[in-house]
């Protein structure tokens, strides 16, 4: 068979693939719950591989924010209780957009936040807090971490340019496990 | 020390600190089952904590989507699998999907010659194997010539694979006819996770191999292309002579992934060609395929995915056949929680496949010699969440075929989580093998008297009732088992009876196929893992006298494999496979005992060298044939280089 009729046959193929996937571009929208119960356990994991610029008070707690997801919030305070970071208790606060960020330490934005993610990503910078988020093109938008689904698996890309900037030192441990490790210096795209 | 500062200037608004202390409202939550299930989360309170137990790498290979159609974690499914990683195929040093295969203890992998294979799970294996549904991103490609699978025809980038999901046991609630024995699931990995360029190089004594691959960002997609060849040599019988079965083929591909906000596209295709050697002239294989696949979370838990896909496969057999095939399948499925203690799958598909055969042999033909055969189906499964650690899952499937119109594909399972990762779990299925032409349309010689056999018009699906109890359990961090024992009651299954025409192929034999598929992983720290497995299996068949009962499988009783891969000094490893296949009975195959083992060395992130040597432990062992005529495989050694940038 020559590849001129053999491409006459995949010509209908692409057709009928073509045919059968609808556009893009709809709202944001819930993770699968299993998706979320990854997610809560590695936002309670990063808190060991993450270097803070002040040193923590003792008897204070390690504080977590969540925006914008509360399910995801219940699950990180099941995973939360009862553990520590460097021998500190871990409270997870769910957040909105008003609150102070001041006492946070680590700040996961829900996909449905993802349109004010760069300002909330600006405004944690300034506190220092690691700022996770769950959206494509997130560490354009100045996230420290952003949870990416790749082959059905929750992992996770990391900007080194917006960890320096919020003064936050990250393990090589944790790189190594990153999907993808960026270092623009900006906050335009990789 | 942090303490209250002002607001951020980021954010517009400010208004009164109401930062909600949550900790105590979810030990509350944690304490009362009912509230977390009010939140769409059925019977899994307990279930996040230990998940933050497993280390960054371990979370990070949690599958939370696809295959099994449900979202689910290996631990919680209730089957028979075995995933075979791509860690496992990059450490092994495989350089075929079929060699790639024999790490799944569940499978039965004998190599017939340089290509062709018999694989199959729980009996029946031959090199034409009919009760397996084997799947490479969700297209299907078996061949529906003789329901099996032409193994020298499939080719995968094995840098490319993401795993190999193997399932021992009937799965055709959810995958349909001729998921009767297993299913083989290979899943390449996103485009995301393949950007860069890789090149690979590897020279053997019986094997060359050379691939290049390379992935990119592109606008909102993540593309990458790969091209691979692949030279055998020919085998070698006992007596020195040699087979002539050399090969090589050359295949290239694709794949483009977008995710945007919930939705994920992927549109993927390759093409091939490939010529082996054979007495007369060579056979020549050619295909095609593209494949597109949309999946999208809905509101409220549901997911929506579409996939649909073109193969064009063709066959030239000088002297039997060639067969030019096109199958065109769509397929949708959507999930959904209609109560919080459910989860639903539903879905249908239609697969329309055109072969056309030209006969070339007056000992041999297809009649008619060119065929469509359309398969359309509607599937539907419940997962029912009784008590927090108590699942029911019922699931039909209702398929129509061309030959024998309405099938029924039950199950009924039940799985008990008496803790996180353990799992005990049974299983009830009905499963059924529509006829292929081969049982139909099939006739030797070309032209009456039929004198050896002929395709029957009568013949029907084989069916297997299915009962299977499993137990799995992750006894300390660094200590998995699974044990899963099974009994197939198979009736109709293919026979050959005397006719005034000469034999048919009927519906006359019945047997049953018993046994017990076990195996298990130890890993210490990073540096040394170390697993196993053994399967044993007993098969009856029931034939009356005078009834023929051609390729039911020729298979050993058991077999086991023991795997050991330790990573010294960070950069060097070391890898051995000590695997036991019994002997087969008819025509006989001594039983083997064979010895793989690979040296690899990563110079730095970027380059690696590895050296593997297989069946160290004889000069030459079969595996698969009659004894006067089947080539043993020798000792092999072979050598690779893989570059990334």
């Amino acid at each position: 068979m020559t590849h001129l009729r053999l491409w006459r046959r995949l010509v209908p193929a692409a057709l009928l693939t073509w045919y059968a996937v609808p556009a893009l571009g709809a709202p944001a929208d819930e993770p699968s719950a299993l998706e979320r119960r990854v997610k809560a356990a590695f936002l309670y994991k990063f808190a060991a591989y993450v270097t803070w610029p002040t040193p923590p008070a003792s008897g204070s707690s390690f504080s977590i924010g969540v925006l914008g997801d509360d399910a995801l919030a219940a699950e990180l305070g099941r995973v939360v209780a009862g553990r520590t970071v460097e021998g500190r208790p871990v409270t997870v606060y769910r957040v909105s957009e008003t609150d102070s960020l001041g006492n946070l330490h680590m700040l996961f934005v829900g996909r449905s936040r993802t349109s004010q993610l760069e300002a909330i990503a600006a405004a944690a910078r300034e506190h220092s807090i690691l700022t996770v988020s769950e959206a494509e093109g997130a560490l354009s938008m100045g996230s420290v971490i952003n949870f990416v689904l790749s082959s059905g698996k929750v992992r996770f890309e990391i900007s080194l340019g917006a960890a320096r900037k919020s003064g936050l030192a990250l393990s090589s441990r944790l790189l190594g496990v990153a999907l993808s490790v960026v270092d623009h210096r900006t906050n335009g795209g990789p | 020390m942090r303490g209250a500062k002002p607001f951020p200037p980021g954010l517009s608004r400010p208004a009164p600190l109401r930062v909600v202390v949550l900790a105590s409202l979810v030990l509350a939550v944690s304490l009362s089952p009912g509230d977390a299930r009010a939140q769409g989360v059925p019977g899994e309170d307990t279930r996040t904590a230990s998940l933050a137990d497993l280390t960054l790498e371990q979370l990070s290979s949690i599958v939370v989507t696809l295959v099994s159609r449900r979202d689910e974690t290996l631990a919680d499914a209730a089957a028979s699998v075995f995933v075979i990683t791509s860690e496992d195929i990059r450490r092994s040093g495989v350089t075929s999907l079929p060699e790639a295969l024999r790490l799944a203890p569940n499978l039965q992998v004998a190599r017939e010659d340089a290509n062709r294979y018999a694989i199959s799970a729980r009996g029946f294996n031959s090199v034409l194997a009919n009760k397996m549904l084997v799947m490479i991103d969700g297209r299907t490609v078996y061949s529906p010539l003789f329901s099996g699978v032409f193994w020298e025809a499939q080719d995968v980038l094995l840098e490319d694979v993401d795993r190999i999901e193997v399932v021992s046991g009937p799965g055709g609630t959810l995958w349909g006819i001729n998921a009767v024995n297993g299913v083989i699931h290979v899943v390449t990995r996103s485009g995301a996770d393949t950007h860069g360029g890789l090149a690979k190089g590897g020279i053997g004594t019986e094997d060359r191999i050379a691939a290049a691959r390379y992935g990119a960002r592109l606008g909102k997609a993540d593309v990458r292309a790969y091209t691979q060849y692949r030279e055998k040599e020919n085998t070698e019988r006992p007596d020195g002579t040699e087979v002539q079965d050399a090969s090589d083929r050359i295949q290239a591909g694709f794949r483009a992934d977008w995710t945007a906000a919930s939705n994920v596209v992927t549109l993927q295709g390759d093409a091939y060609r490939g010529r082996i050697d054979q007495v007369i002239s060579e056979r020549e294989l050619r295909g095609a395929n593209v494949l597109g696949r949309w999946t999208r979370d809905l509101e409220n838990g549901q997911k929506l995915r579409v996939q649909a896909y073109y193969d064009h496969t063709e066959r030239d057999q000088p002297g039997a056949i060639n067969e030019v095939l096109g199958t065109y399948d769509i397929e949708l499925q959507h999930g959904f929680h209609p109560t919080a203690r459910q989860n639903v799958v539903w879905g249908g598909g239609f697969r329309y496949q055109s072969d056309r055969v030209e006969n070339l042999s007056p000992a041999l033909a297809f009649r008619p010699a060119s065929r469509i055969l359309r398969v359309g189906n509607v599937f539907a499964q419940d997962d029912i969440a009784i008590r927090e650690d108590l699942l029911l899952i019922l699931g039909l499937k209702i398929e129509y075929n061309d030959y024998t119109e309405f099938e029924y594909l039950p199950s009924a399972r039940v799985s008990w989580k008496p803790r996180e990762n353990r799992l005990v779990w049974g299983a009830w299925s009905r499963a059924v093998r529509a006829p292929s032409r081969v049982d139909r349309e099939f006739y030797v010689p070309a032209d009456p008297p039929y004198a050896v056999l002929a395709g029957g018009p009568e013949f029907d699906s084989e069916v297997a009732y299915v009962y299977e109890i499993g137990y799995r359990d992750q006894i300390t961090e660094a200590f998995t088992v699974s044990f899963t024992g099974f009994h197939h009651d198979y009736s109709e299954l293919r026979s050959l009876e005397p006719s005034p025409a000469g034999p048919v192929f009927d519906n006359g034999v019945e047997g049953r196929v018993s046994g017990l598929e076990t195996w298990a992983g130890y890993r210490t720290g990073q540096s040394w893992r170390v697993s196993a497995g053994f399967v044993y299996q007993d098969k009856e068949l029931e034939v009356s006298p005078g009834v023929g009962a051609p390729d039911l499988g020729n298979d050993p009783n058991h077999w086991w494999i023991v795997r050991s891969s330790l990573t010294m000094l960070r950069e060097f490893e070391f890898d051995a496979i000590l695997r036991y296949v019994g002997s087969l009975p008819q025509p006989h195959v001594p039983s083997y005992t064979a010895l793989d083992a690979r040296l690899g060395w990563t110079l730095d992130r970027r380059a690696e060298l590895s050296v593997r040597g297989r069946n160290l432990l004889d000069d030459h062992h079969a595996e698969w044939g009659a004894p006067a005529a089947r080539p043993e495989l020798e000792r092999a050694v072979f050598a690779q280089v893989t570059l990334r940038i």
